[in-house]
């Protein structure tokens, strides 16, 4: 059955990477524990995620099999420099936040320039307000939570990993607009390249930008290319 | 549909070698001047475990040891990256020891529980391999016993 060039197959899986961010305890896990396994744990049987974790999901979308592969990225301070070497060859980004916190959603800025920084422009992007079953303490208002997405030219969904309102929308919201931008998954017609090659924004440019990023980490890709044509550097 | 599992991602991952150098460098740095911080440490350490270089995930794990021992605060990080560094290195009871701490203290730690039956499947693959090799040397051991008594016979 394996196929030696899946990629001329009209039926075999299109593959996308999906990264989950945002502020620690917004409920990044949570929401893809929901959505990949439908299931929920409570706040004092979940842990912070340490570095990253993975997880491989196949669906049926616009007619279409994807398998995709969703990081989910600690959302912890101390991790912050190991997070950013997640980024590469992401087609999709989901930032989080929690509508009762108002600090997590203060802290989106600091995410997209996150993502300025590490990805493509045509990365897809959408924001996520979770935990909308805490309606009691909520912080942050629906209406707050779009305009802020719309100013910021992406997707916008509240959702709750507790109650999966919203969790599967989210997702496959992402994944019909990356379908819908063939630069982002097609294969480049020679060569091993997909389209997601050299998608990422140069090495300059993260340089540039790495005295913006969150205290106490380092740009990993600060000096990576700069010497252009690597190779040996001894 | 529940997803693929057991699976971690930093065990099959690695930087490049670009990305590496930046950790190194900010690590040797810091060294030059003495005074190594706790986060470039852990970061060089996280660097190095995920290095394919067996080298590399030995003085990641020496790293991660040194830290797990000095700053109680980083210890979860550090019991998971031993126990995948040990892991990588096919010191599987080792592994098992850190991560079994870990789940000591996290039960539901879905992590854990992954490193956990990725390191089982490990033992028991070696374990079927160790068979396999025990049992092709017996029957090597046969064949070569078997034909000195016929030789022994002519």
């Amino acid at each position: 059955m394996t196929s030696s060039a899946p990629a001329a197959k009209p039926n075999a899986p299109v593959n996308v990477k999906l990264l989950l961010i945002g502020n620690s305890s917004v409920g990044k896990s949570s929401l893809l524990l929901r959505f990949s396994d439908e299931q929920w744990l409570p706040e004092d049987e979940s842990s912070a995620t340490i570095g990253v974790d993975f997880r491989v999901h196949k669906m049926d979308i616009k007619g279409k099999k994807v398998k995709l592969s969703i990081w989910d990225t600690a959302g912890q301070e101390r991790f912050r420099t190991i997070t950013s070497s997640y980024y590469r060859g992401a087609q999709g980004v989901i930032l989080v936040y929690d509508v009762s916190n108002r600090e997590t959603f203060d802290a989106l800025p600091r995410w997209f320039s996150e993502l300025e920084t590490y990805v493509s422009d045509a990365v897809v992007r959408i924001v996520v307000g979770n935990k909308v079953d805490k309606e009691f303490s909520r912080q942050v208002t629906f209406t707050e939570g779009q305009q802020f997405a719309t100013r910021m030219n992406c997707l916008f969904v509240e959702a709750s990993a507790k109650t999966a309102v919203g969790v599967r929308d989210a997702f496959q919201e992402v994944v019909s607009k990356i379908l819908d931008t063939p630069e982002l998954w097609q294969p480049v017609t020679s060569g091993n390249k997909t389209g997601i090659a050299g998608a990422g924004k140069s090495a300059a440019a993260a340089t540039m930008q790495s005295n913006q990023t969150m205290p106490g980490s380092v740009n990993l890709h600060e000096g990576a290319e700069e010497e252009s044509a690597g190779g040996c550097m001894c | 549909m529940p997803s693929e599992l057991p699976y971690a991602a930093d065990a099959e991952e690695s930087l490049t070698y670009d990305e590496l150098q930046v950790l190194k460098i900010q690590y040797e740095k810091e060294l030059a001047q003495s005074h190594v911080t706790v986060q470039t440490t852990f970061n060089y350490a996280w660097g190095l475990v995920k290095s394919p270089v067996k080298d590399h995930q030995v003085e990641g794990v020496r790293l991660l040891g040194e830290l797990y021992r000095n700053e109680p605060t980083r210890r979860r990080e550090c019991l998971y990256y031993l126990a995948l560094g040990h892991y990588k290195l096919a010191n599987y009871e080792q592994a098992r020891r850190f991560n079994t701490l870990l789940l000591d203290k996290e039960p539901t730690n879905l992590q854990a529980q992954s490193l956990a039956s990725l390191i089982d499947k490990k033992v028991t693959q070696e374990g079927y391999i160790g068979m396999a090799i025990a049992g092709g040397v017996a029957a090597v051991g046969t064949l070569i016993l078997a034909s000195i008594i016929r030789r022994a016979h002519k």
